[in-house]
């Protein structure tokens, strides 16, 4: 569903990704690993049209997507949910979410994915009418997840999601995206810290220095070596 | 004191027609980012262009004016924003390089003004002539006119930016410009529609206030500086602001005018603009440090 071949992303003079290659079967859940400032970011941005790669090919669905403009590939299906969330500070949390079905693609199931958001988060409900910027650091988290939903995607990219909550949230969130993948989303994930999550992923690769430093089932990063000891601490 | 409060209200419905350009020329600055210098020179030629039209060659019935010359200011700012302005975003000190260049679009459009129209003052008459008497208080059509039109622009403008979908992604932009981007809004876009937009308000303000003064091919830097005064007065980017410190400088103005004549006008402006700041450093309704 999505492949990126060969991807270099620089900020100015520095360069964030170094050739990155990496792919998401249709309805996989693969996750990326990787310490903090080591262009996991970056890559998801790239991919989501939010910056430009310098070189590389990034395909959706056999289509070649690098470059093209952010509204372009939310119109096709493919969106972030980012870290630093980017929630619309003075507007209600319904206005945020109904933003979040901007795109003509998403327009027509906007109530039905409204209803699934408002299901899956209740707690939106109750603050339906309060300014984005009056929530929680996990409210906030929840609203750009739900966000994200309404645009009706086809491949979230989603950038830790669990960073800042609380662990009953974090456990909540991430069965909420794994439900989100049986329902038959694409999803490539980031995350810091591996945990519970690492189990339900398909496909697991670790971004170290903006490199691919190990790509493999989960099965495969649980005995590798040196994924053990860098990464999960386990010698 | 009959006369004061026809004053008083001269000075409200001034007000409200300064709030529709400090509007436009806020919104812009806020979703767009740019700092217009030729906002000034966009209301004379709204001014000219309604001269054009209802006095010097067509001849025309009046509210044709708002028909035609508002449709045209709209699609002038969005070719300005497409040529202009466009190829200057994602270069290098854009807040600089777009300030410099609609300086030299309003050096241009001046003179512009002054290769076709002349140096001399032209002026529009009153749309409506004659007056009203309302339970002793003398009020002309002009006026009610004027403040008619402005109060349906402006409720017209607040009812776009709350309920309709581009009025949402223009505040959305305006509040968070990569969040704009994750959930698809075009930026691009919508920074011409804004464009388009403010040129309009602008010019709508251009053709309501040309009768109350002479019109000349520099007379709009005049309407620049209140509109800056307005918004650093009611606190920068403050719509709420905006809309208290355009009556109050309206009706500032229409007082000064009555007592000591409009000379006396830009004067006590500055020195209100400096007592708001003296207190409230940040203006009316501003947030020191607010973000964006």
């Amino acid at each position: 569903m999505l492949e990126v071949e060969g991807v270099s992303t620089f900020y100015g003079e520095y360069q964030a990704i170094h050739d990155v290659s990496l792919r998401v079967e249709s309805g996989q859940l693969v996750s990326i690993f990787g310490p903090n400032g080591h262009g996991k970011s970056t890559l998801l941005k790239t991919i989501c049209g939010l910056m430009k790669p310098a070189s590389g090919v990034i395909r959706f669905e056999g289509r070649e997507i690098q470059g093209l403009p952010s509204h372009k590939l939310v119109e096709m299906g493919v969106v972030l949910i980012s870290e630093e969330r980017h929630l619309f500070p003075e507007m209600t949390v319904m206005e945020n979410l109904r933003l979040g079905a901007y795109a003509k693609s998403a327009r027509k199931k906007e109530a039905e994915n409204l209803e699934l958001v408002l299901t899956m988060f209740p707690k939106l409900k109750d603050f339906e009418k309060k300014a984005a910027l009056t929530l929680s650091g996990g409210e906030a988290r929840m609203l750009a997840i739900g966000r994200g939903l309404m645009s009706d995607a086809r491949f979230l990219a989603i950038d830790e999601p669990s960073f800042g909550l609380a662990p009953i949230l974090r456990t909540q969130v991430f069965e909420q995206i794994v439900a989100l993948r049986d329902r038959g989303l694409s999803i490539l994930l980031v995350e810091q810290t591996t945990g519970d999550i690492a189990e339900q992923s398909d496909y697991i690769y670790l971004l170290e220095d903006g490199r691919i430093a190990f790509s493999g089932s989960k099965d495969e990063a649980l005995h590798d070596d040196v994924v053990r000891k860098v990464f999960l601490g386990i010698t | 004191m009959r006369e004061f409060i026809e004053v008083l209200i001269t000075g409200f419905t001034i007000g409200i027609v300064y709030y529709l350009v400090a509007v436009g020329f806020t919104l812009c600055y806020g979703v767009g980012r740019v700092l217009n210098y030729s906002y000034g020179s966009f209301f004379t030629w709204g001014a000219y262009l309604a001269w054009v039209i209802a006095v010097g060659y067509a001849q025309l019935n009046y509210f044709l004016v708002f028909i035609v010359v508002l449709p045209i200011m709209f699609l002038f700012g969005v070719a300005v924003d497409q040529v202009l302005i466009r190829p200057l975003r994602n270069r290098p000190e854009f807040d600089f390089s777009v300030l410099l260049a609609t300086l030299g679009l309003a050096v241009f459009l001046d003179n512009l003004v002054l290769v076709i129209f002349g140096p001399r003052t032209k002026s529009l008459p009153a749309f409506l002539e004659g007056s009203i008497t309302v339970g002793g208080f003398t009020i002309s059509w002009q006026l009610v006119a004027m403040f008619i039109f402005a109060l349906v622009v402006a409720v017209a403008l607040a009812l776009f930016m709350a309920k309709t979908r581009t009025g949402m992604s223009m505040r959305a932009v305006a509040q968070d410009p990569m969040g704009a981007r994750i959930v698809g809004i075009p930026l691009y876009r919508v920074f011409a529609i804004t464009f388009g937009i403010s040129t309009m308000l602008c010019g709508a303000g251009g053709i309501l206030l040309a009768p109350r003064f002479f019109m000349t091919p520099l007379g709009g830097w005049t309407f620049l500086v209140k509109a800056l005064i307005i918004v650093i007065a009611g606190g920068l980017g403050s719509l709420r602001g905006t809309l208290y410190a355009s009556f109050l400088l309206g009706i500032l103005e229409a007082i000064v005018g009555w007592q000591l004549g409009l000379l006396w006008v830009m004067p006590f402006w500055f020195i209100v603009l400096f007592a708001i700041l003296l207190v409230r450093p940040a203006g009316l309704f501003g947030a020191i440090g607010r973000k964006g």
